[in-house]
């Protein structure tokens, strides 16, 4: 690879863009992270996501290398040490946002530009880019401190950007902005991975995620819960079977679950659950299939019984819900409580 | 396929760019430029107020009265306050003390004399004492004169009729008296001059010392109360992030004593046209050559003693999590930081003894101390040598274990390190 001028895009960095691999961070008794492992490919958004205190952010301070793992190793960019080796090529936007209150804006972001090894001149020119590409433009010579919080949080994300890194880690970025800043932040990701480049980013809202990633990895409690593709994780949820029910009325419902009808049928539904989605609750319903059977065979009952059906749709389950399927009821409404309460973790 | 070099820095190195950062943000405010050019001023005020007061306040238009028990001493004395420009009248001596304290009250007159009648005695075991009660008795100058005058109409009385009047003046006239300070090299200079250089430099770095290494602590404990350390440590070590503030803070603190060593300088050599501004004569000490060797050798504490504290103040600074915490933990420093001026004594009264030996050795007070023996003419090349190498060791043994306490605790927040976790930390990091 050749180092590349600023228009150059961000060079080819081998076939992955993080690799974490059975990484360990203790503290004290605390297991903070627990033998997690997974590949980012390069050129994607990957979403790490998990409730609060699920060591998201441990473990993207560990990939930063603002600490060091207990046990295994994590390469970037196809195999570049976290820290100085990868400095010039990662961008971090971390979970404690700081920034120095008496600097002007335009050179805080100019400064850690040079910070990860832009010459001077360059770090001016983008930094004037990036102030009007976020709106900042007429702020370029105010102290950062006389910035609201949403504004500063749009200079740290410009000082994130700045010397225009292969990786761009984000921890929790969307947390503290309003809808339309935060819908710019979407945009500027999208950008960023138009333009070739990698973004990692941890949050424990599974509407962002499930808006703009293309891959993601669910940990909790230290542990990785599941990782991939996000359309093949939610195919797989889809083929996990739930079809949702919808009847004419609710004795059309009490016929097709009564003894002989067709939702009481074994071989054809495994389980049923009422009122999930938003369904309503006495004329609707939603299956688990069983085993070996599938949705044509149940439809295929339901009209053999003249069942009286409004609605037939095999459910493909919202991140939410695959969530809160994967990771437990009980730890996703910890995640619920703790909601936008710093991440735990250290001692 | 195989990793990608990593990219070649084609900006200056992260410890530069956190230096300038800091440096600019220090000098490019107010204050830091109030204090530079004010701080000269204070300094010469120090030098010509002094001298101002001294000359010109309390020794004129001094209204005394005389009690006279000896019938012949009342005139002389005040004939010679008059001639000074004081208003002096001998009063009746049956006049009591307590109307004249009375007086004094009244501010008719600012105090008395009350002249014996033993003071004339042969016998000086029996002589009585004058006495001066005045509510200027505490000024230096009034005394002096007052003391002066008794003293020369008491010898004139005693060789009126030994002595012929005409040559009297010229036998009671005291002689000059100069004191010259020298160790042997040189036939020696005005011992007060010298002295107060010597002083002078230890003030300077002392507060040198103290103002910007407290600094660096303030810095670090404010990257944390604001949150960037996270970003810092993350874009660079934390070996660069100590090594760039302690320079970049160093770097003001040399251009501010730069500044204002020059202007020390000037307002010396000038003290004399300074002076004269304010109409006071200069006085007959003379300032004493400032050599190159003098200036490399405060340069050179100045700097090592900076950076040797300034290590230890940056590794309280990862330690502690708030302002108020590093106020108590930074309590050992600041003693080891005031002991040596509180040696001060030891080095002037003996600039070449064991004591300043000792304490020009240990590296704590050696940068405050080192600089005003050398001043003095105590310290000679080796031991001035020997004296730099041991703080240039302590300094590298303080800089890495700042760095490695810095390493782990710049990212604590929270409760302190006990002394068990330190010695982790140091052997961690």
């Amino acid at each position: 690879m050749t180092a590349g001028g600023p228009a150059a895009g961000p060079a080819s960095t081998g076939d992955f863009a993080v690799r974490v691999a059975g990484v360990t961070k203790r503290y004290g008794n605390h297991v903070a992270v627990d033998g997690v492992s997974f590949e980012v490919p390069t050129g994607v958004i990957y979403g790490v996501l998990g409730p609060n205190g699920a060591g998201k952010s441990t473990t993207l301070r560990m990939i930063n290398d603002i600490i060091a793992p207990d046990a295994g190793e994590i390469r970037l960019l196809g195999g570049l040490r976290p820290g100085r080796e990868a400095a010039a090529h990662v961008g971090f936007l971390p979970e404690e946002r700081g920034l120095y209150p008496k600097m002007r804006v335009s050179e805080m972001i100019a400064f850690m530009g040079e910070l990860r090894g832009l010459p001077a001149r360059d770090a001016r020119t983008r930094t004037g880019a990036w102030l009007e590409r976020l709106g900042l433009g007429q702020w370029a010579r105010n102290k950062v401190q006389d910035l609201s919080k949403g504004m500063q949080q749009k200079v740290q994300f410009a000082a994130t950007m700045i010397h225009e890194p292969e990786l761009v880690i984000l921890d929790e970025p969307w947390s503290g902005l309003d809808p339309i800043n935060a819908d710019v932040l979407r945009d500027v990701v999208r950008e960023q991975k138009a333009a070739g480049r990698t973004i990692l980013f941890s949050t424990h809202l599974m509407e962002q995620a499930e808006q703009i990633c293309d891959h993601i990895c669910i940990i909790a409690r230290g542990k990785k819960v599941l990782d991939g593709r996000l359309a093949d994780v939610k195919r797989a949820a889809a083929d996990e079977g739930r079809v949702a029910l919808g009847f004419v009325d609710a004795a059309a419902r009490a016929r097709a679950e009564a003894d002989g009808g067709p939702l009481a049928d074994r071989a054809l539904v495994a389980a049923r659950h009422a009122g999930r989605g938003g369904l309503d609750a006495a004329t609707d319903v939603e299956v688990e299939l069983a085993a070996g059977a599938d949705g044509g065979r149940l439809l295929a009952a339901l009209v053999a019984a003249g069942a009286g059906l409004r609605r037939f749709e095999i459910v493909t389950p919202t991140l939410h819900q695959i969530f809160v399927d994967k990771v437990g009821v009980e730890n996703a409404s910890v995640a619920a409580r703790a909601d936008g309460a710093p991440e735990g973790g250290r001692p | 396929m195989s990793p990608p070099a990593p990219r070649a820095r084609r900006g200056a190195p992260d410890w530069l760019v956190i230096a300038r950062r800091e440096f600019l943000e220090r000098v490019r405010t107010a204050w830091f430029i109030a204090v530079t050019l004010l701080g000269p001023i204070a300094m010469v005020g120090l030098i010509v107020v002094p001298a101002v007061l001294a000359a010109t306040s309390g020794a004129d238009d001094v209204r005394v009265q005389i009690v006279d028990h000896t019938d012949r001493l009342g005139e002389p004395i005040a004939t010679g306050l008059q001639l000074q420009g004081w208003k002096a009248e001998v009063v009746p001596r049956d006049t009591t003390e307590a109307v004249l304290l009375g007086r004094i009250r009244d501010e008719a007159i600012d105090g008395f004399l009350t002249i014996p009648a033993s003071v004339l005695d042969e016998d000086p075991a029996r002589r009585g004492d004058v006495t001066y009660q005045g509510d200027n008795a505490t000024s230096q100058m009034v005394v002096m004169r007052l003391a002066g005058t008794v003293n020369a109409a008491v010898l004139t009385s005693r060789f009126v009729g030994i002595v012929p009047d005409e040559r009297l003046p010229a036998m009671i006239a005291p002689v000059g008296f100069e004191p010259r300070h020298t160790t042997g090299e040189t036939s020696g200079t005005s011992g007060t001059a010298v002295f107060l250089i010597g002083y002078a430099v230890m003030i300077v770095l002392y507060m040198a010392i103290v103002l910007y290494a407290v600094n660096v602590l303030r810095s670090v404990v404010q990257e944390k109360t604001n949150r960037v350390v996270e970003i810092m440590v993350a874009a660079a070590k934390p070996r660069a992030l100590m090594l760039g503030k302690i320079l970049g803070v160093g770097a003001v603190g040399l251009v501010q004593v730069g500044v204002w060593a020059a202007m020390g300088v000037l307002s010396m050599t000038y003290r004399a046209e300074l002076l004269g501004v304010f109409g006071v004569e200069a006085g007959a000490w003379s300032v004493p050559p400032i050599g190159l060797d003098v200036v490399a050798v405060v340069l050179a504490y100045f700097l090592l003693g900076y950076f040797f504290y300034a290590a230890l103040y940056a590794a309280i600074g990862a330690m502690v999590s708030s302002e108020q915490e590093a106020q108590q933990a930074q309590t050992p420093v600041i003693l080891l930081l005031i002991v040596p001026m509180m040696c001060m004594q030891l080095i002037t009264n003996d600039p070449r003894g064991t004591a300043a030996e000792v304490l020009t050795l240990i590296p704590f007070s050696a940068p405050i101390l080192m600089p005003m023996r050398y001043v003095l003419d105590g310290a000679t090349a080796t031991s001035v040598a020997i004296s730099l190498v041991l703080l240039a060791l302590s300094t590298w043994l303080a800089a890495w274990l700042a760095a490695r306490i810095y390493r782990v605790g710049i990212l604590m927040y929270g409760k302190r390190p006990s002394l068990r976790e330190l010695g982790r930390w140091i052997r961690y990091g």
